[in-house]
């Protein structure tokens, strides 16, 4: 590895002030960054080990509002009862990510602000990621690369905690040099389109401190499936994120996003839409798999995620039924 | 039902091996002088109950650490990227890719190797149950099963074989003799049943 | 058969101690003082020619102690390509990952950063990965001559076998069925990587290394760098699996030598798990074209292979594709073109001819019986080979033993149904297939000394790749001594004081070196006969070389069915396999314990290898891209099945107490047998491996 100075921040002001040092570099559990190092993917003077700040690993519970420090664990998330009782499908999602190895060192800022595991970047291919102009997997080997939302490049967002996040209508809490600022989940995530290098809308020297959900409503049923591309640690070829607002047997509102299909966390709301006050019948949950795959654009090899994704809209969501 | 029993390993009696002259383990040592313009910490880490004081350049990963500076090469370096588990250790109890933690992290920690399951000469049950069992083949990812079964069991007691095979499948074994794992993990742990014995 | 004392019961492994307290020492856990660390700059191309390197920035390092290029270092690895000259560092470059300078320094992050500091010019040349595109006329010519690499006679021509006449064999078939199927170049990725330690004192050079054979490791380093082999001594204690890919000598030990050589202290030299990966070698991908000819009663004909290798540009490999020899038929031709691209190398990988070529003839041979709408376990029963090559008696045969109990314990003719049959989107299926291996005879050595304590010190040169090689060594010596396994004392692993063995590859070890250890051992209680038990600090020694030849007109082989049921999700395409049963006849077997992992290992491995396993190139840059445990979807945990391991010991009148092979056959009819449950399953074949979900989505939409 590169020789590089790893400096533990007091606090989060201290953090911030940290990375503004030049060719200084956030990590939280190291699982993904460290072997970015080694690739020479990312090649720091400074790595501001944030997990060094005390307090940035808590959930707490005001008035029903639950914030969860973004240097949490995984593992930690995936076993707290207030976040297994009320927002089940981000247990789930923490429980789905790699291995227990991972889990027990990978936080769930670090899992949120993963960068892209498409095989091009991550060989050094002077990609759209690496600083390059061009995405080598539109002609290349695109297997698990986007069907929604590509161009110009074609990543898939590799999270699992954020199509939870963005299902769960959750704010992100970002410091950084100019303050606090508060951005809707769904609002964090870029599309190449908006930045073709970066998946996020974090400014330099940024950091996502904490996480907020809103308060549980009552009847919510939410999970998280994931399709792995073995049993165990790879990320999502496709997953599905569902939150189920019920009555009794009638869906009140639906937020419908999935992972593994498009460079950020892809929300469904013409799904959503037909899901608000139906009774979720297979019939109705086989309809929401033909409309979710609606406007798929894949490419030469990836054309095998539309029935997939289909099959795995109507089955979470019947899961919730 | 082995035929070399705990006994005769851990009082050294009966030989069955003979090791050939062998070079310097890597014993703690580091390189020779620093290299020049290459931040280093001194850092306090716990090592299998032991407080160890040592110096290390920020960019040593904890097992480049354990191996080649406090002599503890059991826990091995399969692919150095977090994707076998042949480096696996306990930090503060949990199991851990200790390719993929900086050593410097550690400071103050408390860290459980593969060295430090045996007490007093007494094999860990996990152990005789590998030994027994016929968990390791080429061995080199059976320090990381271990301590990823010592992490199981110690939260865990009695697991069902499925709660053993989520446990411990961030451990690859490319001999790929997993159910001789499973099957020594459960038998440590005493749930092994009747009907998922060997049949050997 | 009769029951032995220690041959037959399972036993521990006698350094199981070593393995679970992290005291087994393999090579990269072994130091010794003023040791440099080194590491390997490699191509980034995968075809071109060098035509400047640039070390000044490198040699200007602070603890940068020695540089190799082509240019200070001409050295071949013989071993490495047995058609060409392969120096260490070629130009040019031939494949993406061939080796182009090795650096020592101080510590091994200052050697990763000095192999960054050296430019290298490339004049990037076209290049072929496919074998096929690689023969066609106007494809880039890799090494001089051509891309069809030479047979075993020098001719550029494809290695044949043939016996009857193919064309009558069709002629007198109602049926012809034919197809073409591809595999993959998948990567050994033994869990330890290259890792080797050199030391000169004076001219005398000993290199710590993990390798599957310290005795032809040991000859070959001593042709390789022209010194005589007296000078030389291989050591290897402990070793993280090969699977083939560590045998006779590699670059990286070669390497090693020459950077001790010059800095004039020891150097360690240390792949990293990518360059393992890409650098060293895989499984050969195939192309092959099968078919075959079949009368209405479902009785054989004929059966035709054309096959393509992959053999990267180098000729480190044989790269045959076998299994034919499984069907007795009349008329047989196989033809298979061993051919250079610019993919990594191809060479041996846990028996290297077969997995994949079985692949294809089971997928073939299942159609043919569904087609004749005869049970495929029937048709196999049916055409099953009784005599090698229909011609030559086996000196035992349990194949039809291994399918039929294979098929009881496994309920066959329960779990079998017509292909796509099964209401509901996941559907389960049944496959099988066989397999068999040669299982010969040859030379190996053994020394066993007896002291006046009456420990038996039994000298090996074995190094036991995970195998419990020193244990099985340990229970014939204590079989044929008539003494307990606790009295005998195992010297293995190094050239100094261990005799000739085999090495750990073609799973010749219980064979040939068992046989040596029994020998020695009869030798030895002669001497104990006629002169008594040795006193005081005497010792009687006996240390015998041999080679056994099986008597002529017969062939020794061991014997495979395997059978999987599997539940394919048929609408997200996910496969899963349920139930596996393993039946094999290898002799007697040893140690049940041991070999029963064995067995447990390979069939696993090998349905990696039919589910997930497979290098995937850029086409357009010919690198490689997901190199790797990740990248590669090894099987972990939660991908295993329980593996039921039956045995069929049939009595074999050689080898130690009738023991045949058994490490390589684990994984023989594996892949097929989950491609065959599979087919099973959803009523559609995948005829390229590996049988992943866009696959199966494909063949189903």
């Amino acid at each position: 590895m590169k020789a590089f100075a790893n400096v533990n921040p007091r606090d989060l002001k201290d953090a911030v002030a940290q990375l503004q040092k030049p060719n200084a570099v956030p990590v939280g559990g190291g699982s993904d960054l460290l072997g970015m190092v080694k690739e020479h993917l990312v090649e720091p003077d400074v790595l501001v080990h944030l997990r060094a700040v005390r307090g940035l690993d808590q959930v707490s519970n005001k008035g029903g509002e639950v914030a969860i420090g973004g240097l949490i664990t995984l593992d930690t998330l995936s076993h707290e009862s207030l976040i297994r009782d009320n927002y089940k499908v981000l247990a789930e999602a923490a429980e789905s990510v790699a291995t227990p190895q991972i889990r027990n060192a990978g936080t769930l800022a670090g899992n949120v602000c993963q960068r892209p595991w498409c095989w091009y970047y991550r060989n050094n291919f002077p990609c759209f990621k690496n600083g390059g102009n061009r995405c080598f997997s539109i002609t290349g080997e695109n297997k698990f690369h986007a069907i929604f939302g590509g161009g110009p490049s074609f990543i898939v967002h590799p999270s699992d905690t954020a199509p939870a996040l963005v299902a769960l209508d959750a704010k992100f809490r970002v410091t950084g040099p100019a303050g606090d600022r508060t951005i809707p989940a769904a609002d964090f995530f870029a599309l190449p389109k908006a930045n073709a290098s970066r998946e996020n809308v974090l400014a330099p020297a940024e950091v996502l401190a904490s996480i907020h959900l809103p308060k549980a409503a009552r009847g919510v049923r939410s999970t998280y499936h994931k399709v792995l591309d073995r049993e165990a640690w790879t990320h999502a070829v496709v997953s599905a994120a569902i939150v189920l607002e019920m009555d009794q047997a009638i869906c009140k509102s639906a937020r419908v996003v999935l992972g593994g299909v498009a460079p950020i966390p892809w929300r469904l709301p013409k799904v959503e839409a037909m899901l608000a006050g139906q009774r979720i019948t297979p019939e109705l949950a086989t309809k929401a798999g033909e409309v979710a795959v609606e406007g798929a654009n894949p490419l030469a090899k990836n054309g095998y995620k539309i029935p997939l994704t289909k099959a795995v809209v109507s089955r979470t969501l019947l899961s919730l039924a | 039902m082995s035929k070399i029993s705990r006994r005769r390993f851990v009082e050294g009696t009966g030989a069955g091996l003979v090791a050939t002259a062998v070079p310097l383990k890597g014993q703690q040592q580091g390189p020779a002088t620093a290299t020049p313009g290459v931040p280093r910490t001194t850092i306090q880490v716990t090592v299998n109950g032991t407080r160890r004081k040592v110096e290390v350049e920020d960019r040593w990963t904890l097992v480049e650490v354990l191996r080649d500076h406090l002599g503890l090469t059991g826990s091995k370096i399969g692919c150095d990227r977090g994707e076998c588990g042949a480096c696996t250790v306990l930090l503060d109890g949990k199991a851990v890719y200790s390719c993929s933690q900086l050593a410097v992290w550690a400071d103050g920690r408390s860290v459980q190797t593969v060295e430090g399951l045996a007490k007093d000469g007494k094999l860990d049950p996990l152990q005789q149950a590998f030994i027994e069992h016929d968990g390791p083949q080429c061995g080199f990812c059976t320090s990381g099963q271990l301590m990823s079964a010592k992490a199981l069991l110690n939260r865990n007691a009695h697991p069902t074989k499925d709660e053993v095979r989520h446990a411990m499948t961030g451990n690859i074994c490319r001999c790929s003799i997993y159910n001789r794992y499973v099957e020594s993990v459960l038998a440590a742990a005493g749930t092994l049943s009747a009907s998922s014995g060997r049949k050997a | 058969m009769n029951t032995l004392n220690s041959v037959g019961h399972p036993s521990s492994r006698i350094d199981a101690l070593l393995r679970v307290t992290g005291r087994a020492d393999y090579t990269g856990d072994l130091r010794l003082p003023d040791m440099l660390y080194a590491r390997v700059l490699r191509s980034p191309h995968p075809h071109a020619r060098i035509r400047r390197i640039d070390l000044s920035r490198a040699q200007a390092m602070p603890g940068v102690k020695a540089i190799l290029t082509r240019e200070n270092c001409d050295v071949i690895w013989g071993s490495g390509d047995t058609r060409n000259q392969r120096y260490l560092f070629n130009n040019p470059v031939r494949f993406a990952g061939d080796a182009v300078a090795a650096v020592a320094a101080v510590d091994r992050h200052v050697a990763e950063e000095a192999i960054r500091a050296i430019q290298v010019d490339y004049e990037t040349l076209p290049f072929v990965l496919d074998p096929e595109e690689a023969l066609k006329p106007g494809a880039v010519e890799i090494q001089p001559g051509g891309n069809l690499s030479p047979n075993n006679r020098s001719e550029r021509k494809p290695e044949v076998y043939s016996r009857g006449k193919i064309d009558d064999g069709f002629k007198a078939a109602d049926h012809v069925f034919e197809d073409h199927y591809t595999s993959s170049h998948i990567n050994n990725a033994q869990l330890e990587p290259r890792v080797a330690i050199a030391q000169w004192e004076s001219d005398h050079l000993t290199v710590y290394t993990p390798t599957q054979g310290i005795s032809n490791c040991h000859t070959e380093m001593a042709k390789d760098l022209k010194i005589p082999p007296e000078k030389v001594r291989i050591v290897c204690h402990f070793m993280g699996g090969g699977f083939g890919n560590k045998n006779q000598n590699h670059d990286f030990e070669l390497m090693a030598a020459m950077l001790a050589k010059q800095a004039g202290v020891p150097v360690k030299l240390e792949f990293t798990r990518k360059e393992d990966f890409v650098s060293v070698h895989g499984r050969w991908p195939t192309k092959q074209y099968y078919k075959v000819g079949v009368r209405n009663d479902g009785t054989l004909t004929a059966i035709q292979l054309r096959g393509y290798s992959g053999m990267g540009p180098y000729r480190k490999g044989a790269g045959g594709i076998g299994g034919i020899e499984i069907y007795q038929c009349p008329h047989v031709e196989r033809s298979v073109y061993p051919v250079y691209t610019n993919m990594a190398v191809s060479a041996n990988l846990r028996a290297p001819d077969y997995p994949q070529g079985v692949f294809g003839l089971e997928s073939l041979m299942d159609d043919v019986a569904y087609s004749l709408k005869m049970d495929p376990l029937d048709f196999r029963l049916k055409n099953m080979t009784r005599k090698f090559n229909d011609q030559v008696p086996y000196t035992s045969i349990g194949l039809e033993e291994c399918i039929r109990r294979g098929a009881e314990a496994f309920e066959w003719k329960k779990k079998f149904h017509a292909p796509g049959e099964g209401a509901g989107p996941i559907k389960r299926g049944a496959g099988m297939a066989m397999g068999s291996f040669f299982s010969n005879m040859g030379r190996s050595s053994a020394v066993i000394d007896v002291d006046a304590q009456g420990m038996y010190h039994l000298h090996v040169g074995v190094t036991d790749v995970g195998t419990a090689a020193k244990t099985t060594m340990a229970l014939i010596a204590a079989e044929e001594l008539g003494v307990p396994l606790e009295k005998i004392n195992v010297i293995w692993g190094d050239t100094a004081r261990c005799p000739y063995s085999v090495g750990e590859s073609g799973s010749r070890t219980t064979t040939h070196t068992g046989h040596a250890v029994v020998e020695a051992a009869k030798d030895l209680k002669r001497q104990i006969a006629e002169k008594g038990m040795p006193q005081g600090s005497d010792m009687l020694t006996a240390s015998v070389n041999t080679n056994p030849a099986v008597v002529p007109n017969s062939a020794r082989y061991s014997f495979v069915a395997h059978f999987a049921e599997v539940e394919v999700d048929t609408e997200a395409g996910h496969v899963r396999v349920i139930r596996y049963v393993a039946a094999h006849d290898s002799g007697r077997v040893v140690n049940p314990l041991t070999a029963t992992s064995q067995v447990k290992g390979g069939a696993t491995m090998g349905i990696g290898m039919a589910l997930h396993e497979e290098l995937l190139y850029d086409r357009a840059s010919g690198t490689p891209l997901n190199a790797g445990y990740y990248g590669a979807r090894v099987m972990t945990h939660l991908d295993a099945p329980e593996v039921e391991v039956l045995w069929i010991e049939t009595e074999d009148p050689y080898g130690p107490f009738g023991a045949k092979t058994l490490g390589e056959p684990t994984i023989i009819p594996s892949v097929a047998a989950v491609a065959n449950a599979i087919y099973n399953a959803i009523g559609k074949r995948v005829r390229d491996l590996p049988i992943t979900r866009d696959k199966i989505l494909g063949v189903l939409a």
